[in-house]
């Protein structure tokens, strides 16, 4: 039954380019947060909470939760993998499209990735009770920006796993008379609309942090007299301009690289659905080279947990 | 992976029930489709385990026991060799190996598979045995009151009380072991499926489907409660 992947034609298949993760930003229980508390001054502060403040177990029946969650969690550093391979195919495909003789390759490179897509699309199943796990996890965060956010982005993630659904049903041929274009085109939309919030989530601890190293540089250098190499490139922020703003930037990510990984993540999964939207329309190569990084990125913060954006 | 298997083999069990009481051929072709679909997609997933299996029988060579050290390493290699073959029909399948005989690799993966669950019922009796000695030997001073008595009436008797005697210990050691009972149930079930699909005891889809359904039901069960797992 290989077949069925074939007669998709790609456009129809690109449902499933429009990927996410199933554990964005709901990261399992029990996670380690830290919370942002606003001292009367208005400055800052970062304090350690302790961790009973953030691991509020789910409220329902936890048992069988987390029992579901471990049986999904088998498959789901396969189920990166298999993206990864998917989209290199489609970066391959696109690169080799030029060359004259390589029409075997490039037809089983695209048979590849349509069985790849058709067979991760079965396992996605689940995924709807884990994008509203996850809502209900955020809606019990301290901060009010990432929690509206990651809600509103987890909201989003079920709505398109809702449609992603029908669209398995449909292509299954279980129920024949939908219209694919039109769930397609919400399916999209949905994603793309997680993918913003998650952005805006990355860009608000971006600048909360890039603050953060601001006023600790300020602080150093009117305590201590001597300045080293550091310091010298980040006293001139206070002349303003692009360069000590990427200066910061660059100083705050260092600092975080599970933030940094995450925004690139998102960045990337961002060129898909805008390709489809119709926003900013790219070519095939670009997409799959922007999935085959996210799910690169993806499969690291399996591999090392500790690279995971957490609360 | 086991609630589509289990959804596999209900859409086959399914499928049957429906073509015995004279359903739509489009409804039949559907669920047909559906079932094609899992079982690809399963295969898909199954890629990684023929390493997982492997890892399980290096595991299982460190056991103490020799029999079961014996019985778990082998069902593993076999069951290594089985996704083996599975990964290949699956490249067979979704036409990256364009002629591949299909049938040939199936017979195979299905020959692997059977092994491996003889192996696992193997065991399972092993088990069984030892702990119905264990049970007979706390229960020798009123046994051998009874033996005595028996052992004046008709041997056919004889045989036939302690038949019943064997059988009581059976069941009250399977009882007391729930692991040891889910595990041989689901053995026994999933032998039907290599044993139909190789033809050495054919039964009709129906049945295939059922006793699939009833093994993948009980290993979801031993997911979702770790200490019904057979631990060697």
């Amino acid at each position: 039954m290989g077949c069925y992947g074939n007669c998709c034609a790609r456009s129809s298949l690109s449902s499933v380019r429009v990927e996410t993760r199933p554990e964005v930003e709901g990261s399992g229980p029990g996670s380690p947060g830290r919370s942002l508390s606003v001292c009367p001054g208005g400055v800052k502060k970062w304090p350690r909470r302790p961790e009973s403040r953030h691991c509020r177990k789910l409220r329902g029946s936890p048992g069988s939760m987390e029992a579901f969650m471990n049986f999904t969690n088998q498959t789901r550093g396969r189920d990166r993998l298999f993206r990864a391979i998917q989209y290199t195919c489609m970066l391959l495909s696109y690169l080799l499209a030029s060359k004259a003789d390589k029409e075997m390759v490039i037809m089983k490179l695209k048979q590849l990735e349509s069985s790849m897509r058709s067979g991760r699309k079965l396992f996605r199943l689940g995924n709807i009770v884990h994008a509203m796990v996850a809502a209900r996890r955020t809606t019990q965060l301290p901060d009010l920006v990432p929690r509206l956010c990651l809600t509103a982005s987890n909201i989003n993630r079920v709505l398109y796993f809702i449609c992603d659904t029908v669209l398995w049903v449909k292509s299954v041929g279980l129920i024949t008379d939908i219209d694919k274009q039109k769930w397609r085109n919400w399916a999209t939309k949905c994603y793309y609309y997680s993918l913003l919030m998650n952005l805006t989530r990355d860009l608000y601890e971006i600048s909360w942090r890039m603050e953060q190293v601001a006023q600790r540089e300020k602080a150093k250098k009117e305590n201590s007299s001597h300045c080293d190499e550091e310091d010298q490139d980040l006293i001139c922020m206070g002349t303003g301009g692009l360069q000590p703003f990427l200066l910061l930037l660059y100083h705050a990510l260092r600092k975080h690289p599970p933030l940094l990984l995450d925004t690139v993540k998102n960045l990337c999964d961002l060129s898909s659905p805008l390709d489809q939207l119709g926003i900013y329309k790219t070519n095939p190569g670009i997409i799959g080279l922007c999935g085959l990084l996210s799910s690169v990125v993806g499969i690291f913060t399996v591999v090392s947990p500790h690279m995971k954006l957490k609360h | 992976l086991l609630s589509f298997r289990a959804a596999q083999y209900a859409c086959t069990l399914l499928g049957y029930t429906l073509q015995k009481n004279g359903a739509s051929a489009d409804f039949l072709a559907r669920i047909k489709q559906l079932e094609a679909h899992m079982s690809l997609g399963r295969k898909l997933f199954r890629l990684g385990n023929s390493a997982d299996a492997l890892e399980s029988a290096k595991r299982a060579i460190h056991l103490s026991d020799v029999v079961l050290r014996f019985c778990i390493t082998v069902s593993n290699l076999n069951r290594a060799m089985y996704f083996a073959c599975d990964n290949i029909l699956w490249a067979g399948k979704s036409g990256l190996i364009p002629h591949m005989d299909q049938e040939k690799w199936s017979q195979r993966s299905f020959r692997y598979y059977l092994f491996a669950l003889i192996l696992n019922l193997s065991r399972d009796a092993y088990e069984i045995r030892l702990l119905m000695e264990r049970e007979a030997c706390g229960k020798r001073p009123k046994g051998s009151e009874t033996r005595h008595a028996l052992r004046e009436d008709g041997s056919l008797q004889q045989l036939l009380l302690m038949l019943k005697v064997k059988l009581h210990l059976l069941v009250h050691v399977l009882r007391s072991n729930p692991p040891l009972l889910v595990d041989v149930v689901k053995n026994a079930c999933d032998l039907f499926i290599p044993l139909d699909k190789l033809g050495l005891h054919k039964t009709n889809p129906g049945f295939v489907g059922l006793c699939g359904l009833t093994s993948s039901v009980l290993s979801i069960l031993t997911i979702v409660h770790p200490w019904l797992k057979l631990k060697p």
